[in-house]
């Protein structure tokens, strides 16, 4: 019987073809705007995610992000050092400054110092060039979202020279590093070289990254930290949190994307809704016919539930494939480097799809239940 | 539909089963390219905490090593050209040891020249007694003639003159004589002057100085002309902020280790806190810098050991005290 149903479906090529675009355009759209959005503002969080050794961060009472940050005096970092249970603490500096190219341009640029000793806070891998390379005298290492904005021309930018705060600086590496929010050009140097190229205040140090004792957990550390020294401690992910949450309360990215989300949703209600309703009341006669020979109405549900079921699968399926063939096009893009699909957003949409299912199976349905046997003969 | 075959439907059978292959291929892309965000180890060791000090509390400080007699910038008393120089960074002195020498010429000079205003004087002097001697011997002849008559008292009084005028000449050679002598006796502390020795037994970090330079004594200059201090033992003096001060237990042991060596780490035993909390000056890369933090500089013994040189920074944990307060 359920079969008569899904034969009635493909009976009408047209129909079914639109009935499927539709829900694969909701879900195409769904999926994928909601994926670029989680991607972007997570783009928050990179400096956090760039620096993979650190458990915890220590910070000014009133910095809020890696980017929006309020320098410490450089004691702090032996105040951490201090705190039982911190494994190790290192200093870290996070600053902006200009550079000007070889060929007198001028970009801003993020200026990142790392220990000196240990180079904790480099990201975990190198595209070209290694780690030791920061020894060298001038050394910074460009991260490589920053080749693209600065070397436009497609240059090599191993060996390239640039000034910094009346410095030479010397490109010797390329880091493969999540781009910020902003796609800044990223440069990572040693802490004591960082502190020349950054032009002087008073406090430098802007960052203090720890390490977590074993047998201890980051959030105990972090409330010790905040205890003893009064200076604020977050852990890897509540510090990623912060910097999300910055981007989401000061820009209008959530509420373009929301709105896109709701479109795709009122577009997938909307198309599925009225060719399935066309689809019923086409189909009338035979649902009619079918009652005429005794079949019941929960049997008729059954039947629509498996044309439902049929389109819904085939579509979301369409609109999820689109969605990764959609990222994975665009992987080798830099402005999408390092997106992914979470694995929550195709459940999203899923429900999604199941509602939009389920409100427009329910509107076509009354129509069905309400027919009397002889509508087969009208 | 006539690619397929007849009994085979596109929409019913072929697009159900190719959207879920493709459903399942999405979600094996979408769970493989999940990006990595675990934490890693650091590849080098960051200095820290070790055995008992690691779950208790402490004070972490960062040092600097210097000779336990702290670093002796050398100075000349004279300025002049350097004309000798006798150590080399790295040697061991004795106390007195001559460092180096400053050109000598214009004192030697001197020297000679007292020395001849010396025999000049002394030649005066043996001039002086024989004229006083024959003044005194005419006079004695006058004196003892018993016949007032036989010589003119003018000739007497010429006599007794010349005798006391031969006695004043004297005097004045001998002043002379010892006016020379105390010239080359200041001729010859210039001399000594000139050669700058080793203040204390000890080793010679620094040389600042060529052959051939001048050294001035005139002040403002840039570098010590030699830097030399006492290395056995060697001394860290770690800067403990002002806030932390309070908790540091004073007269324990601290655990130092050199910067980009943190597996080193060595048991520094404790000398002394200095009285005077100061403004944190070290490990700073700016000369503009202007600070707002002071430091309390707490003194230890390093254990005798290749790894530490005078000049290196250090870190160091110290043990905290137990404060009564802390414990509610």
């Amino acid at each position: 019987m359920l079969w008569i149903a899904i034969r009635m479906l493909t009976g009408d090529a047209q129909k079914f073809y639109g009935l499927l675009f539709g829900i694969a355009f909701s879900t195409l759209l769904i999926t994928q705007q909601l994926t670029i959005f989680v991607n972007l503002i997570e783009r928050g969080a990179s400096g956090v995610y760039n620096a993979p050794e650190a458990e915890i961060w220590v910070m000014d009472p009133v910095s809020r992000t890696t980017d929006v940050n309020y320098a410490m005096p450089s004691t702090a970092l032996d105040e951490v050092r201090s705190v039982p249970g911190v494994e190790w603490a290192v200093p870290h500096l996070r600053a902006a400054a200009s550079v000007r190219t070889g060929s007198g341009d001028l970009e801003g640029v993020a200026i990142i110092g790392v220990d000196d000793a240990t180079l904790i806070g480099l990201p975990e891998r190198l595209v070209e060039g290694d780690k030791k390379i920061l020894a060298q005298p001038d050394t910074v290492i460009i991260d490589d979202g920053g080749v693209v904005n600065l070397f436009e021309n497609g240059e090599d930018p191993i060996g390239q020279r640039l000034e910094l705060n009346d410095q030479r600086a010397v490109i010797r590496g390329v880091a493969d590093s999540i781009p910020s929010f902003t796609s800044q050009v990223t440069l990572y140097t040693k802490y004591s070289q960082a502190l020349n190229f950054v032009p002087g205040t008073r406090n430098r140090l802007t960052f203090v990254l720890a390490g977590v004792s074993e047998g201890l957990t980051a959030d105990e550390v972090a409330a010790r930290i905040e205890e003893q020294t009064g200076l604020k401690a977050e852990t890897r992910e509540e510090f990623a949190d912060a910097g999300v949450n910055f981007i989401i309360e000061n820009t209008g990215i959530p509420t373009n994307f929301g709105i896109t989300v709701v479109l795709g949703f009122v577009v997938g209600v909307a198309i599925v809704g009225l060719t399935f309703s066309l689809f019923i009341r086409d189909n009338i006669k035979q649902f009619g016919a079918l009652k005429a020979i005794g079949v019941t109405n929960a049997k008729i549900v059954r039947m629509v539930g498996a044309q439902a079921a049929l389109v819904g699968t085939v579509g979301y399926a369409l609109g999820v494939i689109g969605t990764v063939a959609f990222i994975y096009a665009f992987s080798g893009n830099p402005f999408f480097k390092g997106f992914y699909i979470p694995w929550q957003i195709p459940l999203i949409s899923l429900v999604s799809v199941i509602i939009i299912l389920a409100i427009t199976g329910f509107i076509a349905l009354r129509s069905v239940l309400s027919t009397e046997p002889a509508a087969v003969f009208r | 539909m006539s690619i397929l075959p007849k009994n085979v439907s596109f929409s019913r059978q072929v697009l159900p089963i190719l959207a879920v292959i493709g459903l399942v291929v999405a979600a094996l892309y979408i769970f493989t390219d999940l990006p990595d965000r675990s934490t890693s180890e650091p590849e080098q060791q960051p200095p820290k905490a070790t055995g008992d000090l690691a779950n208790s509390p402490r004070v972490a400080g960062t040092g600097l090593v210097e000779p336990s007699s702290e670093i002796i910038d050398i100075g000349s008393a004279l300025s002049g050209l350097v004309t000798d120089l006798r150590v080399r960074p790295g040697d061991r002195v004795e106390k007195g040891q001559p460092l180096f020498l400053v050109d000598d010429r214009a004192a030697r000079a001197r020297l000679a020249e007292a020395n001849a205003a010396i025999s000049e004087a002394r030649a005066a002097i043996a001039e002086a007694q024989a004229a006083q001697r024959t003044a005194s011997q005419q006079l004695a002849l006058y004196d003892n003639l018993d016949d007032p008559a036989a010589v003119s008292r003018a000739e007497v009084i010429r006599a007794e003159g010349d005798a006391t005028a031969a006695q004043t000449r004297l005097e004045l050679a001998r002043a002379r004589l010892s006016a020379a002598q105390a010239q080359a006796g200041s001729a010859r502390t210039e001399l000594g002057r000139l050669t700058v020795r080793a203040p204390i037994t000890g080793e010679i970090l620094a040389v600042n100085i060529r052959l051939g330079e001048f050294v001035s004594t005139q002040g403002g200059s840039s570098d010590p002309f030699i830097q030399m201090g006492e290395t056995t033992p060697l001394h860290v003096r770690v800067d403990v902020d002002e806030n932390e001060a309070v908790r540091v237990k004073l007269g324990a042991d601290a655990i130092v280790s050199p910067r980009g060596a943190a597996d080193i780490r060595a048991n520094a035993k404790f000398v002394r806190a200095e009285p005077l909390v100061v403004p944190k000056r070290q490990l700073t890369n700016s000369a503009a810098e202007r600070v707002d933090v002071r430091v309390l500089q707490i003194i230890y013994a390093l254990p005798q050991s290749d790894v530490f040189r005078v000049g290196q920074q250090v870190d160091a944990f110290i043990p905290a005290a137990e404060a009564a307060g802390e414990e509610e």
